[in-house]
């Protein structure tokens, strides 16, 4: 899909953000990357009301998938909040003088270990993404 | 040249090739739901108590329900959050004690949602009442409209939330049957999970449209009864043996 519309995963550039995140990995956002920039706000508007009010669970537009791919993982393989400082949300957030809400209720760090949805896979390939990177602070 | 009895049986044959196969084979194939598809209201989801199998003193289900929605309490019993908690009564006509969980009941007319001045406090199609947090206003009416006092206000700022269980200051939130875990297929809910496995099964969750769903099986041979009738609310959580 991202090879059809010509588009690289974050315009060819990794995050800028200190850690290392699965999105880092991956080729393309779940929509292009200009209108996740434009309009990531709108996809998590729309998906909160069906969610919560229709019970609509698909992972595409979900906050809780979003913070599992972008969080980044410091050299010990712990997750730092994405809404700390530097980290994927805050940094445009604090650029751009928007509060972000989300996480004065949402989890800012990746679904707990103990979460079904985790399998051992995905726990391999975080850990082995923790390993390779570097995390001064 | 049928006869009498062959009529009967083929007829009663047919009958249940037409209605009772359909019926298991569909119990089967509709047990979890697409994670796109809205809920629909051919569920509608309840619990049923019995209390003569609740044990006094023991608190699974209330620990099971702080661990799955990420209830820490801050050391202030009067306001920490309460999802689910235990109750004694004790019956003035025949002096019987019960002990019993009580949550939100899940009322067909919840008073929340009638005094709510957004429409937060909401009943879901399937019979679920919740707060929508993104439109909750702190305002704490339907705190004091419920007459079990099933709510809770949060009034700390929190972190740490389980990503399952979204919640935070300015908010109230009370029991929402697990609604994370059932729209993923699950069945039981945490409470219930914690009671089963200390072997007391004394609380049941299930559908209460399905005639065969092991919530209807535990209603039809316990007697339930709705706490508070007189108030017409048409509760989804049943008690037995009060």
């Amino acid at each position: 899909m991202a090879g059809i519309l010509g588009v690289e995963a974050h315009d060819g550039n990794p995050h800028v953000s200190p850690g290392k995140s699965k999105a880092d990995s991956q080729e393309a956002c779940v929509e292009p990357t200009d209108l996740m920039r434009k309009e990531h706000y709108m996809f998590l508007l729309h998906q909160r009301d069906e969610t919560v009010i229709d019970g609509v669970r698909t992972k595409q537009h979900s906050l809780a998938n979003c913070v599992d791919c972008h969080v980044s993982y410091d050299n010990q393989g712990k997750a730092i909040p994405i809404n700390a400082e530097g980290q994927f949300c805050q940094e445009c957030h604090v650029k751009t003088a928007t509060n972000i809400t989300c996480f004065s209720c949402h989890a800012a760090e990746p679904r707990y270990p103990k979460h079904k949805n985790i399998t051992s896979s995905s726990v391999k390939e975080i850990n082995e993404l923790a390993n390779n990177i570097t995390y001064d602070k | 040249m049928i006869n009498r009895r062959k009529f009967l049986v083929k007829s009663a044959t047919a009958l249940a090739i037409t209605f009772v196969v359909p019926s298991i084979i569909s119990n089967k194939a509709h047990a979890k739901k697409p994670l796109a598809e809205k809920v629909s209201d051919k569920q509608s989801w309840g619990i049923h108590i019995d209390t003569s199998k609740c044990i006094d003193g023991c608190t699974a289900c209330v620990d099971a329900c702080n661990e799955e929605n990420g209830l820490t309490g801050f050391g202030r019993p009067e306001t920490d959050s309460q999802w689910i908690r235990k109750v004694t009564v004790k019956s003035n006509t025949t002096d019987k004690i019960t002990t019993m969980p009580l949550m939100c009941q899940h009322c067909e007319n919840p008073p929340c949602c009638d005094v709510c001045p957004t429409g937060a406090s909401f009943k879901r199609i399937d019979g679920i009442v919740m707060v929508n947090q993104h439109t909750c206003i702190g305002c704490r009416y339907c705190m004091m409209a419920c007459p079990f006092k099933a709510r809770s206000f949060v009034h700390e700022t929190l972190t740490q939330q389980n990503t399952n269980a979204p919640r935070g200051k300015g908010c109230v939130e009370s029991c929402n049957l697990c609604v994370n875990r059932i729209d993923h297929g699950s069945e039981t809910t945490a409470c219930e999970d914690a009671c089963n496995n200390l072997g007391h099964s004394a609380i049941t969750f299930g559908d209460l449209n399905d005639k065969n769903s092991k919530i209807s099986l535990a209603m039809n041979s316990n007697n339930p009864r709705r706490l508070r009738n007189d108030l017409n609310l048409d509760q989804k959580v049943f008690y037995s043996n009060i």
